[in-house]
């Protein structure tokens, strides 16, 4: 039988209640794994970057600690970060849910990413502001959050949106250690019989789905963002 | 439970020849990558509108869908059509076409950046068309997309990790054989990820040293 005929004749029974039941479950794991993950991280890059800076941290050595490990983590593929990360847990006899696995992956990776991009925030304001807020007697925190942080976010949010989508597909290699998100999804239909057309067709409609429209979102915020901070300064628009 | 690394180095070899192979497998796709980015970006800039919108749909595509996925449609869907394509097979169209809608992006962001005015100029002097690609256009789009080419470059080595999946030998597959035999997990792997380290930041330095010296490109590489 021809590909494209088998396909329309198991269409009815692939897109039944239950199996998309069972891919809203696993597209929703997908989100909630990409989007806590990128929030931890977030967190977790913006604390390394900033203790990056001179300003705020005036030890060397340990600065330079959280520049190797930044480094480092950037230069793991996912999926060997992932493996260190499923068998670290082993290792410490901590017996977590494979949730909580995923996400510490996702997070961990996530934070090296962040810490870069937001240093690239940091460098992109001039030096001289730390000098002149030294200078008028404001301690560092405060300089951060009242002057270089205002200047730095807008070179901080386009990559930063970037990336939050781009870490949606890259959980699809968290399948491998059997976490059920699309990916597994659609391997496990594939494996009680559904061909790997249909399954695998359905999932990259629905990565595509989810990620465009992200990134539209994350466009869309950043226009309104930067036109509304244009107004604030009453800078001319943008051509 | 303590960590055992003797057992683990007896190992080193046959990983650094799997960094090779993930090297190579790079090279390859963002060689045939490359070609086809160049081809999407000039019909992006000069192509007919319906190509226009085939390329643009291709782009948008491949470059909003997990590699992994499409690498398994490849391999696990196309033999419906009577396609059987081997892992290696699978592996490099996969990542070729993957890195065809990034790089035409990339090339695409390259072409805005040339000065309409130079062009123009070189109009006023009398160049013919060859001369004004080989003395204006060549080394300026060469130097705009240095430092993004090679940083996917790296991207695309760190991508290579997923061939393992599909059972190409490379160098996580060779860790995850390594694993299934010895069980030394947190070895195994950390040295992987070092591996894969120190080859990230020897290609950049290469990249960067290489670019320098030839196109007096300064931008940091990866």
């Amino acid at each position: 039988m021809n590909a494209i005929d088998q396909l329309i004749a198991e269409a009815p029974r692939f897109f039944s209640y239950w199996n998309m039941m069972f891919l809203g479950q696993a597209a929703l794991n997908t989100l909630m794994v990409s989007f806590l993950g990128c929030l931890i991280g977030y967190f977790v890059g913006f604390v390394i970057a900033t203790l990056r800076l001179a300003e705020v941290l005036p030890v060397g050595p340990l600065r330079a600690l959280f520049i190797g490990w930044t480094e480092a983590i950037r230069r793991i593929p996912f999926l060997v970060l992932l493996m260190c990360v499923f068998f670290g847990f082993q290792l410490s006899g901590a017996h977590q849910r494979l949730f909580v696995i995923a996400l510490t992956a996702v997070a961990l990776r996530m934070s090296a990413l962040a810490a870069e991009n937001i240093r690239a925030g940091y460098e992109s304001v001039h030096r001289l502001q730390w000098e002149a807020a030294a200078a008028l007697n404001i301690p560092p925190l405060q300089a951060l959050f009242r002057i270089i942080l205002p200047q730095a976010w807008r070179v901080i949010l386009p990559p930063s949106t970037i990336h939050a989508v781009s870490m949606i597909k890259e959980t699809s290699l968290v399948s491998q250690i059997g976490f059920l998100e699309l990916t597994f999804a659609a391997r496990m239909l594939n494996q009680r019989g559904f061909s790997a057309l249909i399954c695998f067709g359905t999932i990259l409609i629905l990565y595509f789905v989810i990620s465009w429209s992200f990134a539209a979102l994350g466009r869309y915020a950043e226009r309104r963002l930067v036109t509304e901070a244009r107004r604030h300064l009453q800078l001319p628009p943008a051509r | 439970m303590q960590l055992q690394y003797g057992q683990v180095l007896g190992y080193l070899p046959d990983f650094l020849i799997g960094a090779c192979i993930a090297l190579l497998i790079a090279l390859v796709a963002f060689a045939l990558g490359l070609l086809i980015g160049l081809g999407g970006a000039s019909t992006l800039a000069y192509g007919p509108r319906p190509a226009r919108l085939a390329v643009r749909c291709y782009v948008s595509f491949f470059a909003n869908t997990p590699q992994l996925v499409q690498i398994f449609f490849l391999f696990f869907a196309l033999p419906e059509f009577g396609v059987l394509l081997t892992p290696v097979q699978a592996v490099l169209i996969g990542m070729t076409l993957n890195a065809g809608a990034y790089l035409t992006e990339i090339q695409r962001a390259g072409f805005q950046s040339l000065p309409q005015a130079e062009i123009d100029a070189t109009e006023t002097l009398g160049f013919s068309r060859l001369q004004t690609v080989r003395h204006v256009i060549a080394p300026h789009i060469v130097k705009a997309l240095y430092p993004s080419l090679s940083n996917h470059y790296i991207i695309m080595t760190l991508g290579t990790s997923m061939a393992a999946i599909f059972g190409v030998e490379e160098l996580t597959a060779r860790a995850l054989n390594a694993n299934a035999i010895s069980f030394r997990s947190i070895e195994i792997f950390s040295l992987t990820a070092l591996i894969y380290i120190g080859l990230t930041i020897i290609a950049s330095v290469i990249l960067y040293t290489f670019g320098r010296l030839m196109f007096r490109v300064k931008a940091r590489v990866f």
